[in-house]
């Protein structure tokens, strides 16, 4: 029984540390600018209300539209930026954390997409919803809120 | 058995609501509710398997199947589903399927919702957050507290939900069903399981959480959610308290319920149970934990096992990303009569679970 413990646990360890030896130095992140549609949004928000938005906890805005979120994949540089920026998380923790809202019934799941463009495709379309981007895209459709002031950070 | 009263239904066709009429009345409403209707339906999942050592032999294990739909059918309604595919000895073909959650959500303004169908009884964190998710699970099983039959996993009723209100981010649950000794399709007696509860979140991570739930399980009816069968008429109380902190280093999930068993033959039997799990998150993903359980069952229960149980387990974790986890844990129990102190047996295991989400 103790060998057997022993060699599980060894193995265990093992191919844990393997799989997360250390596999990228860290970068700069990138810029992010905060969008949405011109129906529900306000024109300007706090970090911290942001940050409730993002965690699911307002999910209206006060004129009643309802709020949907439009993020970048985690494994884009925005995606990361995002989480690390406005939530203080890793983009696996972001999506564990919505994993977790979602499977409770608790909120409506966020919408990843791959690019900028495709975020303010749906953040345009879609009333109520707001993404975001890369701080040096163009817009065509949709607006910038502001947050603490700064149009990106 | 009392038949289910039917006088609402009477007077109301008694005032000129025929059935059909009423059919179609709640028909066209459901229709008015599709018009504006952007069916944004996802489909998730979750699967485990893994082995285990016990009795001196390796065994493998299939786990559960989950599936989980979510829909939002309009701007005001959503639909949730999960359904559970697991292994059953009994079943002629082996596997069981179960209905573990369908409800219908309705917002009613900000973050107050009305719900309807089968839930998770919202009493403690771990059954409000966790249902049938093995990845999100911080160590392979379920506290004890679980399989002994304590928590009401289920009701099948109307609950009215509140959350993230004020600076606090207090949220509330109320719950009426048809409580743990009837099915999903039919209440065995006019009275009615009722669930409130209240929690705050003052700091992420952090949630304080208080739940009182109460029942009446008729002598010889078998729980929903055990394989328990009452020996007499029980009014039950259930106070339940938990703490739970999951931060990016340390996890700490501490619950408690005291149950209250109230019948004729024995009179009022308390049994507190508990359990409190404790993990650190290392930089490299791994997450060492431990988890203690405490069940001390009155001598004179008539409803659960009349044993005291206790059980410690270690274990690791390592997640590999947010969809894919790996445990390894000790385990070890033990149950002791509380009539005959002297009479204790025990046992110990090793598991090792794979679970993963898609």
């Amino acid at each position: 029984m103790k060998k057997i413990v022993t060699k599980l646990l060894f193995g265990f360890i093992l191919i844990a540390s393997i799989i997360s030896l250390p596999s990228a130095t860290p970068v700069e992140e990138s810029s992010i600018m905060v969008i949405a549609n011109v129906k529900g949004a306000p024109t300007s928000l706090t970090m911290k209300e942001l940050k409730s938005i993002f965690q699911g906890e307002k999910q209206r805005w006060n004129d009643g539209t309802k709020i949907s979120i439009a993020f970048m994949k985690s494994s884009t540089p925005i995606g990361r930026a995002t989480a690390s920026k406005v939530l203080n998380m890793s983009g696996d923790q972001l999506n564990k954390f919505w994993l977790a809202l979602v499977f409770q019934g608790k909120a409506k799941a966020p919408v990843f997409f791959g690019s900028s463009n495709e975020v303010e495709s749906f953040v345009s379309q879609n009333p109520g919803s707001i993404g975001v981007v890369d701080a040096g895209y163009q817009l065509k459709d949709s607006r910038v809120i502001s947050i603490e002031g700064k149009k990106s950070f | 058995m009392n038949k289910p009263s039917v006088s609402f239904f009477k007077k109301l066709f008694a005032n000129g609501i025929r059935p059909l009429k009423l059919v179609s009345l709640a028909f066209v409403l459901f229709c008015g509710l599709l018009v504006q209707a952007q069916p944004d339906t996802q489909i998730r999942g979750f699967v485990d398997f893994g082995t285990n050592y016990k009795n001196d032999q390796v065994n493998f294990t299939l786990g559960e199947q989950d599936l989980f739909i979510t829909s939002d059918i309009s701007d005001r309604v959503s639909f949730l589903g999960e359904s559970v595919f697991k292994f059953s000895a009994n079943s002629p073909t082996k596997f069981d399927v179960s209905i573990e959650r369908i409800i219908l959500k309705y917002n009613i303004k900000g973050n107050h919702n009305v719900l309807f169908g089968k839930h998770h009884t919202p009493v403690n964190y771990w059954n409000d957050s966790y249902h049938h998710g093995r990845v999100l699970f911080p160590t392979i099983f379920r506290p004890m507290m679980f399989d002994m039959g304590v928590v009401p996993l289920h009701t099948t009723g109307l609950r009215f939900q509140g959350q993230n209100l004020g600076k606090l981010r207090f949220g509330y649950d109320a719950l009426i069903g048809n409580g743990v000794a009837s099915t999903d399709a039919i209440d065995i007696n006019k009275m009615k399981s009722v669930m409130l509860g209240a929690h705050i979140t003052p700091k992420d991570g952090l949630r304080i959480g208080l739940s009182y739930y109460q029942d009446y399980i008729p002598k010889g009816a078998a729980l929903h959610h055990s394989s328990n069968v009452s020996k007499q008429n029980v009014k039950q109380a259930l106070y339940s308290g938990s703490v739970s902190y999951f931060g990016s280093k340390y996890e700490l999930l501490a619950e408690s319920s005291m149950v209250v068993n109230k019948n004729d033959s024995t009179g009022v039997n308390v049994s507190p149970t508990a359990y409190i799990y404790a993990g650190y998150r290392t930089k490299y993903k791994l997450v060492p934990y431990m988890r203690v359980d405490l069940l001390n069952f009155s001598s004179e229960e008539v409803l659960f096992s009349n044993k005291r149980q206790r059980g410690a387990l270690v274990g690791l974790r390592y997640e590999i990303n947010y969809l894919t986890v790996l445990k390894l844990e000790y385990n070890y129990t033990e149950s002791m009569s509380m009539a005959n102190h002297s009479s204790m047996t025990n046992t110990r295991a090793i598991n090792f679970q794979f679970a993963i989400g898609f």
